[in-house]
């Protein structure tokens, strides 16, 4: 009787030992996945096509396939359009990449701008052109003051 | 401080290039609009993977047939309610030449044969898994019907919605005539 216990226990236990740890997760994977007919991710859809792509995803995770295996396999069927983020190597990698030169090159613009500034570069260049009188202007500053004396 | 005015100046002509180059390479209406107007075109460039079946199909080799272009997906109702007609008018149509092709646009691969079978699709599917074929036919929804005659050139009717039966067969006519 106790073996026979010990046997039901285990059969009912089965399954749950059988489960994939750690488990995908399904809210996670539709937030990562995008709705390629309605352009928002699948979290946000409840279109026809983005519920298929949810239960697609809910069997693959029963089939205890990991995150990324169903990220890549999602890839594999329409390509990198159907992820919310841009990937991080090939021609996506563009999208990090162009934003942070940016703001680099906009910060080092910044810095050249100030430093250029703050030496008075601007205003000598105005002033030197503006020191420099012609001979004839000089001659005639000269014998206005020298009317005054 | 010249140096900084060269890159400003070079930066927005940069951006205006590209403006000029995103306004150059525009596809325009798309085939749809034109048919609808009542114009024949030279059908576009078609070749994608084949849903039933191996490698890639292009139109191009279907020249010198009528070819009837049906776009659908499994998750359409409309495309469900037509897909038997669809399937019977293309048996009945292929002993007179007529070749039938299915563009199964941003659905699963799955699905998408699992629909065939469901609806006894036996003429040659491909699938557009981004529906980029859709720009460029203009098509706006499922299901579209499209007619090619044999010269390759799309022909008026343009079926948008369910297409019945009649509908079909008028399309073939007038694409036979042509």
């Amino acid at each position: 009787m106790r073996a026979l216990a010990i046997a039901v226990t285990a059969l009912a236990l089965a399954p749950a030992a059988l489960a994939c740890t750690p488990r995908a997760s399904q809210a996670s994977l539709e937030t990562k996945l995008v709705c390629i007919q309605c352009h928002t991710t699948l979290d946000e859809s409840d279109s026809p096509f983005a519920n298929e792509l949810k239960a697609e995803v809910a069997r693959r995770i029963a089939r205890c396939q990991s995150e990324q295996q169903i990220l890549d396999a999602m890839v594999a069927e329409f390509g990198p359009t159907v992820l919310s983020t841009p990937q991080t190597h090939g021609f996506d990698l563009l999208a990090w990449v162009l934003p942070i030169g940016g703001i680099l090159l906009g910060a080092a613009a910044l810095a050249f701008g100030a430093r250029y500034w703050s030496r008075g570069g601007g205003a000598r260049d105005e002033s030197s052109q503006a020191d420099e009188l012609a001979p004839e202007d000089e001659r005639r500053v000269d014998d206005a003051l020298g009317r005054f004396e | 401080m010249r140096a900084l005015r060269a890159a400003a100046v070079a930066a927005v002509l940069s951006l205006l290039g590209l403006l000029v180059w995103d306004l150059v390479h525009q596809s325009g209406p798309g085939v749809a609009t034109k048919i609808d107007q009542g114009k024949a075109v030279p059908a576009p460039l078609l070749e994608l993977p084949r849903l039933n079946g191996e490698g890639k199909l292009s139109l191009a080799s279907l020249r010198g047939k009528v070819v009837v272009i049906n776009f659908w997906q499994s998750t359409c109702y409309p495309c469900k309610l037509e897909a038997r007609d669809v399937a019977e008018a293309s048996r009945e149509w292929a002993a007179k030449g007529v070749v039938f092709l299915g563009v199964d646009a941003q659905d699963l691969k799955s699905a998408g044969r699992a629909y065939l079978e469901h609806y006894k699709v036996t003429y040659p599917n491909v699938r557009d898994a981004i529906g980029k074929t859709w720009t460029t036919w203009g098509v706006t929804g499922v299901p579209e019907t499209f007619f090619i005659d044999k010269r390759g050139r799309v022909v008026p009717p343009h079926i948008t919605g369910q297409a019945s039966r009649k509908k079909i067969d008028e399309g073939i006519r007038r694409a036979l005539r042509s």
